[in-house]
């Protein structure tokens, strides 16, 4: 039996070494935050950016529809402020492009069995989240996860998340070409750099093979890259048109033109330089305006292009740029099987209406690419297993997740598609429903979301199944609409660019709060994201489904020939919709019906005392605590290596601590400090040594002195025995505590930093 | 092999006589009734075939489950298991035994809901403690069977194994003697450590 062992043990070499040591920190700071030795909102932002998120009630209250109820979690120890460590969170798992294998929908079937609660769920962007899940079981999932190729690494958090392009990246007629070796090389490139730590808020990446279609959504992004050739000296050449500053939230931005030709060559360092600017001039304190797109519109898009382009000129060169430009033109993806097409096979029942809405002929002559529908992003484990099976038999590893929250089978032989077709609608997802009004897009709203205001999920359940019953009289300008909700403004669900969209809020009605939606029109799905939506007015969550019905038999009645929903809407006008909504604003008094007064699939009496504060925005931890942190751990990892009885690689590595934690106090002053030990002592002595800033009331200059004769030791190569080990360990220990003293003191006003102009080191 | 994780599954006679959405109200109200012991409700009704609607709690979780198609009451152990095996295997059964005898005498289901109590399956949700291998089903039969011996009154007991190694290590047990959960309570006749904590 293999009880005896861990995860970390089982899996040995399978797990990344790269990947592994990222969980092994990870798992040390989780140590370190048991012993109070890292604060909440650091440990909070560490986790964040392992995917490791907040979720409804993890504050240890929960409104039951009468009452408050105190949740009995261990009150003495939080993961973050105001979250208790043994409350369920959530898990998001990083996929950039959407691109998966069979054998990772087996993990995660597995994973979303042990430690969530049996579903695995697709999200918005390409990535898959877990529920429920034990923060004390996070490092086994994430080796589980590291063993299979994927990591949860920066997939929340003010970093780069996850970056996505269209589904149908080289298979697509219209694409200029596959983006997706920049798309992986970017995600790549850009996780964990220097350069993309020290962000205000979060930054999106997308991709888009072409510019009049919907897939890559590119101008709802802080960057979007849309692939253009262009023939100089006679010979095509790629690039990208360029785009910055989207982003929906509360208020959308449309993405502003950057670079109408950004050649391959140069996609890498620009996103590196804006990064760079974003770090340093991005808001930090006021979240609400700290996005990209808030950077421009106060800069303005001529201004932030010229800072850019200096600061690309400062970039040393990186291979890293351009290495992964050789093998961009080789196939990324291949077939199972050879292309033969349909005809003369005999189709199951149902199957011609599966056709027409969820395949997709690939320019690959024979082949196609084939949606499975999952009902709001929801897959169970023998679901994804049999999908894994499924996948064996009719592709390979040519599996996407799409921002519609669905799986795109890649690279099926036509002929095959009768047999593929009943099997997936043997597991329930035979619907055909992709991308038409039925498949309803949601986030997860209350469900658990500490954001939430209503239902999204709830909502997005009931039209699903009212739109599904009466899916086959639906006109196809009908069918062919899209609705999308969030529970919140926040606009996970990106309501903005539905042509119907909602979000919840909440209205109050004679003294009760009633669940409502902001209905929003017009957006346009197509065109990259091309118009986002207009708010037409609230109506009560449970009047929703009438609205839908009300809206698209008037646009039946009353669209002029072929006319599109968005020209229809800003033809008619928002106020003629809103009249036409107003009937529904009505509802009965709350002793006439309180149906009204709850939520969709949520018996309990309405309320907002569930909110609490969202982690979207993640915790803006300066790079100092970050650097603070990590000296902790290090510390740690020295205590570790003195226990096993390795003296001198203890004493090696508490030094290293303790260079670790002036880099992080110089750091505040001068974010481009080097790695370089000697440098590193050399500013923090010039900064906070010589200066008594880190001086002690009672102690004087004791603490630094610590950190000379620790390198005095280190330099001149003297052997630790125990005794000299341990004793170096419990003063590196006293520098780091009189470095968070230090860096309180300093950040609280008590004492403040000399001005000495940062020193620039070579190739920062 | 050391038992921790584990789940059992009753199944329920006559499925389609109660909706499943019924049971999201219900789980609400059990929530009222008691104080900080569950936290939460998750609706997955939309789903064929999937965790239907779950009952979250730190210690277990409860759910009216339809996976494999086959609708029934699955309670997860989560809160660590003491004891020797036979003794984890007899407390999950008997505190999920507790939960489908809350539910048959729920009034807002009105006595449409029955369980079967003369079949259970019992899974391992943890790989580490053992993989849907011959040879961990080797080493838990024997407990297994002693249990449902117990469970079922010493009537004909079956132990299979659905050898998906995909799957959980699972026991599926039967006795051809049919049987209410009262009785198989009673039989058990040992009380659950964990029982307490979720009913
Ligand atoms: S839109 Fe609001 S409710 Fe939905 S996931 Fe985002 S923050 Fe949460």
């Amino acid at each position: 039996m293999d009880q005896q062992l861990n995860w970390k043990e089982k899996l040995g070499a399978k797990i990344p070494a790269e990947l592994g040591r990222e969980i092994d920190i990870f798992e040390q700071q989780m140590e370190l935050r048991k012993a109070g030795k890292i604060d909440e909102k650091v440990f909070a932002e560490t986790r964040l950016r392992r995917g490791i998120y907040g979720q409804r009630y993890d504050n240890g209250q929960r409104h039951d529809g009468k009452r408050v109820q105190r949740l009995p979690f261990n009150a003495d120890l939080v993961k973050g402020p105001d979250t208790f460590w043994d409350a369920p969170g959530m898990v998001r798992i990083k996929i950039p492009f959407g691109g998966v294998t069979p054998e990772q929908f087996e993990t995660l079937a597995d994973l979303s069995e042990e430690y969530s609660d049996g579903v695995t769920h697709v999200t918005t962007r390409q990535d898959f989240q877990f529920h429920y899940v034990h923060i004390d079981d996070t490092p086994a999932l994430m080796r589980r996860l590291a063993a299979v190729g994927i990591t949860t690494q920066e997939a929340c958090g003010n970093v780069v998340r996850n970056v996505t392009a269209c589904p149908l990246a080289g298979i697509c007629h219209e694409e200029t070409f596959d983006t997706t070796p920049y798309a992986k090389a970017t995600a790549k490139f850009l996780m964990g750099h220097p350069d993309t730590q020290d962000f205000g808020r979060k930054v999106k990446i997308a991709f888009s093979g072409c510019e009049q279609n919907p897939c890559g959504l590119v101008t709802m992004h802080d960057m979007g890259a849309i692939a253009k050739t262009r023939v100089v000296d006679g010979k095509k050449v790629r690039g990208f048109a360029f785009y910055v500053g989207g982003g929906l939230g509360s208020v959308p931005y449309k993405a502003k033109l950057f670079d109408e030709f950004l050649p391959e060559e140069e996609l890498l360092p620009t996103m590196q330089a804006i990064s760079r600017v974003f770090a340093r001039l991005g808001e930090k304190r006021n979240r609400a305006r700290a996005r990209i797109k808030f950077l421009i519109a106060q800069l303005g898009v001529a201004e932030f292009k010229k800072l850019v382009a200096e600061e690309r000129q400062k970039l040393a060169d990186d291979p890293r740029w351009t290495d992964f430009l050789k093998s961009v033109n080789d196939p990324t993806e291949e077939a199972l099987k050879a292309g033969i097409s349909l005809n003369g096979h005999q189709r199951p029942e149902g199957f011609d209406a599966w056709y027409k809405t969820n395949v997709y002929k690939q320019r690959q002559a024979g082949y196609v690419a084939a949606t499975v529908s999952l009902p709001l992003g929801d897959a169970s484990s023998d679901q994804l297993r049999a999908l894994a099976d499924i996948a064996r038999r009719f592709v390979k590893d040519t599996l996407r997740t799409t921002v519609e929250q669905n799986i795109l089978f890649r690279w099926v032989s036509e002929a095959d598609l009768p047999e593929f077709y009943l099997a997936i609608k043997a597991i329930g997802l035979g619907a055909a429903d992709a991308a038409t009004i039925v498949d309803v897009t949601s986030c997860p709203g209350t469900d658990t979301c500490k954001l939430g205001i209503a239902s999204s999920r709830g909502l997005a359940r009931e039209l699903r199944q009212r739109l599904g019953e009466k899916s086959l009289q639906l006109d196809e300008a009908v069918k062919n609409l899209r609705i999308k909700v969030s529970g919140c403004f926040n606009s996970c669900g990106q309501h903005h660019i539905a042509d119907i969209g909602f979000y919840g809020i909440s209205r109050n009605i004679k003294g009760f709060a009633v669940p409502h939606f902001q209905v929003v029109l017009g957006g346009k799905f197509h065109d990259n994201a091309g118009e986002y939506g207009v708010p037409i007015g609230a109506v009560p969550s449970k009047r929703i489904p009438e609205a839908v019905s009300t809206i698209t038999e008037f646009y039946m009645r009353q669209r002029q020939k072929d006319e599109r929903f968005q020209d229809f809407i800003a033809r008619i006008g928002k106020k003629a919709v809103k009249d036409l909504l107003e009937d529904l604003t009505k509802i009965p008094t709350h002793d006439v019906d309180r149906s009204f007064y709850s939520d969709w699939g949520d018996p309990r009496e309405f309320t907002l005392a569930d909110m609490g504060v969202g982690e979207c925005a993640g915790e803006v931890v300066s790079q100092a605590e970050f650097t603070l942190a990590a000296s902790e751990r290090e510390l740690f990892e020295a205590q570790l290596l003195l226990d096993a009885g390795h003296s001198q690689h203890a004493v090696k590595a508490a030094y290293a601590s303790m260079v670790r934690a002036a880099q992080g106090l110089v750091k505040d002053q001068n974010p481009m400090i080097s790695e370089n030990d000697e440098q590193i002592i050399a500013e923090f002595t010039q900064r906070f040594y010589d200066t008594q800033l880190f001086w002690d009331k009672y102690a004087g200059g004791k603490f630094a002195e610590y950190l000379f004769k620790a390198k005095e030791f280190v330099g001149a190569g003297k052997t630790a025995d125990a005794d000299r080990a341990v004793q170096l360990l419990q003063e590196a220990q006293l520098f780091i505590d009189a470095a968070h003293d230090c860096h309180n003191k300093v950040r609280g006003g008590i004492a403040s930093a000399p001005a000495i102009a940062p020193t620039l080191q070579p190739g920062a | 092999m050391e038992l921790q994780k584990l789940n059992v599954k009753f199944f329920v006679e006559q499925p389609d006589k109660i909706a499943l959405t019924d049971f999201i109200d219900v789980f609400h109200s059990w929530i009222q009734a008691t104080d900080g012991v569950y936290h939460d409700v998750a609706d997955y009704s939309h789903m064929q075939a999937g965790p239907g609607v779950v009952l979250v709690a730190n210690s277990a979780n409860v759910s009216i489950d339809e996976s494999g198609a086959r609708r029934g009451l699955l309670f997860s152990q989560k809160a660590p298991l003491t004891g020797s095996n036979q003794e984890k295997i007899r407390a999950v059964l008997g505190a999920a035994l507790d939960n489908c005898r809350m539910l048959e005498a729920e009034p807002a289901l009105k006595g449409k809901l029955r369980f079967a109590a003369n079949e259970a399956l019992l899974s391992v949700n943890d790989r580490l403690v053992g993989e849907n291998s011959q040879q961990s089903f080797d080493a838990l039969k024997g407990d297994v069977e002693a249990v449902a011996r117990q469970l079922f009154g010493g009537a004909n007991v079956s132990v299979e194994r659905n050898a998906d190694s995909h799957r959980q290590l699972n026991v599926h047990m039967r006795s051809s003697a049919a049987m209410d959960t009262a009785q198989a309570l009673r039989n058990l006749t040992v009380h659950s450590p964990i029982g307490g904590a979720l009913t």
